[in-house]
């Protein structure tokens, strides 16, 4: 499997044209892994009339078995046996029913340069110690949420010194502290050391809007980042403005636009989205993004809205080559943006019918259930 | 969140709430009964709020789309005449003197009402026919209600402060078995909304001699006879638009035939109709690809979970169709993609027979002919609704519900004699 090591370990973060041919030699070599281990996954390819050979240009990989990120929450797949797979992780699962994708080494060990590479180029690594605040979950041996191990991951590109988590686990479930977590911020903003706050986007927003309620503001140390992890989650009503967002930051914070980075990825596609210093998330060689037809599934051409459909051959553990998933989003080449790159960069708008299947996933799954069917 | 006497407190509130009801049921429950007539007041301030546009806000803040085309179509049922009919045609006659001396209607006492969540407006509607029948309610609302509920039990007792001490609702889990089980010790009646696994938890916490009132999971289908040339827009819209959530909705298109053949004539000629259905109900670029995810999914599904059966597949866009060579009534996979199967009219009887308890509707598309043959048919399986296609998700007036009429299932009958 060195074709996906050979992937993963380019120096080139954001060369699209010079990595497409390691990108096609991978995604062959990692969907003949899955074929060959994974029989649903097999199963599917022979339906569907699909072979690896049949990938030979970027256009192909559209002819990828496509698999919902719903496939995923209903079929617990694997291409490798549980030994062989030293990280298990899932979604937060909202509605009660998760993905569940697990890592192999082989995995673990193209995701770690590429996390670095992205990381020193988005300028995050950084040699002075620095404190975290985690407006997130603290990870425990009580669940595998993909998330949470994201968020502790990030406390590491700046060596940690201290870290307050304002999402705890206490008996049996996860309790909010953002009261505990503005203190924290009032008192870590008098030392010299950087603050790090690394949060969902709607825990920042209400921490800051307590903190402007409050009527305090803090002015955190030079170097002091803003890490946006996990999406707007189960609060996309009260999602705002992204200026309304750097702005309130700005106020209450004391943290510049350029110093908050947003980052993007799922469970199934753990490859590390970084946005720009224009907060746009360019593709990374690692990765390559198609927009499909919210109708008929087929690609669009660039600036059309579909959904989102994102591919790598980061994973042999687990058959998510290309996984459907239920963002609708668009792309937008990369000249426009300003920030110097020049791959499209993708812009997600939110989740498709969002409203529409809360009840009914509930009601659907309960259906499911009764029947033991499916 | 807690809805008691006519406000909303915060879930830390329970233990408080809980504490207190233990207590006060008793002294409301000797206090002057609800009457019918405070109740249909209430219910039809209600009705005037809705109509004039006042709950307009409500409802776009707590209720997912589609709630009110949804609302405005039952709206009939819960205008005042109709719950007066209601009252007249289950419980008429239930009272009145008797040779030995007279029967009177009281109510069951305190209901709890597990409600249920695929439906916005079905936890208060629940309520409602307990408050009709006098009872005490007490309402543990589903995962997914978004304060809906809350709002319409506070709109309520604004309207009517008399009911305040008949509404109470609560926002537990189902695993909080602790609480619940609190809750079901108040109970007379447990109104159990949902699955089997919904039904069987209440049971085993309602206390004995409390009165067990299930509406549980329904199945329903749609039996197609002799359709050439019959219009079957009505059934691809009811398909698409119910999602097959309800337990009204078809789950499998019966076909009066023995050849699998005739099954994938009807599957090519009814996939375009499905199709366009969906392409007309799915109108926001999100509520488009939802579906076709489902579509998606539904074909990994036929691949991954059938392989070795000889189902016969037909993906449409946002839609698809599953025709399957056994005869039984089964869940579909949902979302717009349902299954077809052949039931000759000789085999009705002993298929549906095996679903007995979990029938519901058939919307039955036949020649005039044939119509009262099938309908004798279809009611003698156990089905308890005949309607046409486009029709089953209706709601008539003077319907029963799931063979029965609720409002009884509400009361007890007090026999008294004259003299003793």
């Amino acid at each position: 499997m060195l074709s996906r090591q050979k992937l993963f370990w380019l120096s080139r973060v954001y060369d699209l044209p010079g990595s497409d041919k390691r990108f096609l030699r991978a995604v062959r070599d990692n969907c003949a892994y899955h074929i060959k281990h994974c029989p649903e996954y097999r199963t599917i390819c022979k339906a569907e009339g699909f072979s690896p050979d049949q990938v030979k240009t970027i256009d192909d990989l559209a002819k990828l078995p496509l698999l919902p990120t719903l496939f995923f929450k209903r079929h617990h797949v694997s291409s490798m046996p549980g030994w062989r797979t030293p990280m298990k992780v899932t979604s937060s699962g909202t509605s009660g029913s998760f993905s569940r994708v697990s890592f192999d080494w082989g995995c673990i060990f193209a995701e770690i340069p590429m996390v670095l590479r992205l990381g020193f180029y988005h300028r995050l690594v950084s040699p002075v110690p620095a404190r975290y605040v985690i407006l997130g979950y603290k990870p425990g041996k009580q669940d595998k949420m993909g998330v949470a191990r994201t968020m502790f991951g990030l406390t590491h590109f700046a060596p940690p010194v201290g870290r307050f988590y304002a999402l705890r686990w206490k008996d049996g479930g996860y309790v909010p502290d953002l009261d505990g977590a503005v203190k924290t911020l009032a008192r870590w903003a008098h030392s010299p050391l950087p603050v790090r706050v690394v949060a969902f986007p709607s825990y920042l927003w209400f921490g800051m809007e307590r903190l402007e309620e409050l009527g305090l503001s803090v002015k955190l140390p030079k170097g002091s980042k803003i890490l946006l992890a996990g999406g707007w989650k189960q609060h996309y009503a009260q999602e705002v403005d992204k200026n309304t967002l750097y702005a309130l930051a700005k106020r209450v914070l004391g943290v510049e636009e350029e110093n908050i980075h947003e980052f993007f990825g799922a469970v199934e596609h753990p490859v590390f989205f970084n946005s720009c210093k224009n907060h746009h998330f360019h593709i990374p060689a690692y990765a390559r993004v198609i927009i499909r037809d919210v109708r008929t599934l087929a690609p669009l051409p660039m600036g059309e809205v579909g959904l989102v459909n994102l591919i790598t051959p980061l994973i042999n553990a687990t058959p998510v080559t290309s996984v459907m998933t239920d963002d609708l989003g668009y792309l937008t080449p990369g000249e426009e943006c300003g920030c110097g790159l020049t791959v499209p960069y993708l812009t997600i708008l939110g989740r498709a019918g969002l409203n529409d299947i809360t009840t009914c996933a509930a009601g659907a799954a309960e259906l499911l259930n009764q029947t033991g069917a499916q | 969140m807690i809805f008691a006497n006519g406000s909303i407190l915060p879930d830390s509130e329970l233990e408080v709430v809980l504490s207190r009801l233990e207590e006060e049921l008793p002294q409301i429950l000797g206090g002057p009964p609800l009457e019918a007539a405070t109740v249909l007041d209430a219910l039809e301030a209600l009705g005037n709020e809705l109509d004039n546009g006042a709950l307009d806000p409500l409802i776009a803040q707590f209720a997912p789309p589609g709630a009110r085309e949804e609302l405005d179509r039952v709206r009939p049922q819960i205008g005042r005449a109709a719950l007066e009919e209601r009252l007249d045609l289950e419980l008429g006659g239930l009272s009145g003197p008797r040779p030995f001396g007279r029967a009177e209607v009281r109510p069951l006492g305190v209901l709890l009402h597990v409600a249920p969540g695929n439906m916005a407006g079905l936890p208060a509607f629940t309520a409602a026919e307990g408050l009709l029948t006098g009872n005490i309610n007490l309402v543990k609302l589903p995962r997914g209600d978004k304060g809906l509920t809350l709002a319409v039990f506070q709109k309520l007792t604004e309207l009517e402060p008399d009911l305040s001490p008949y509404l109470y609702a609560f926002d537990i889990p189902s695993k909080d078995t602790a609480s619940l089980g609190r809750l079901a010790a108040l109970a007379d009646g447990i109104v159990t909304w949902g699955g089997d696994g919904a039904v069987s938890a209440m049971r085993e916490l309602a206390p004995a001699g409390c009165r067990l009132i299930e509406w549980g999971h329904r199945l329903s289908f749609a039996y197609l006879s002799d359709w050439e040339g019959a219009d079957l827009s009505a059934l691809a819209e009811h398909i698409v638009s119910t999602g097959g959530l309800l337990c009204s909705s078809c789950q499998v298109i019966f076909l009066d035939t023995e050849y699998l053949s005739v099954g994938e004539q009807f599957c090519k000629k009814f996939l375009p109709v499905l199709e366009k259905a969906a392409m007309a109900h799915y109108k926001t670029p999100g509520q488009a690809a939802q579906a076709a995810l489902y579509a998606r999914e539904t074909a990994l599904e036929q691949v991954v979970d059938r392989a070795g059966s000889d189902d016969l597949n037909f993906p449409g866009q946002c839609c698809s169709l599953t025709l399957r060579r056994d005869c039984e009534l089964e869940l579909s996979h949902l979302h717009g993609n349902v299954l077809v199967k052949r039931l000759p009219r000789g085999e009705i009887i002993p298929t549906l027979r095996r679903q007995r308890g979990r029938l519901q509707t058939a919307g039955l598309l036949c020649p005039e002919g044939a119509r009262e043959e099938l309908t004798a048919l279809l009611a003698r399986a156990g089905v308890n609704r005949i309607t046409a296609p486009g029709h089953m998700s209706h709601t008539f007036p003077l319907e029963a519900h799931d063979g029965e009429y609720p409002l009884r299932r509400y009361v007890r009958v007090v026999d008294v004699e004259n003299k003793f």
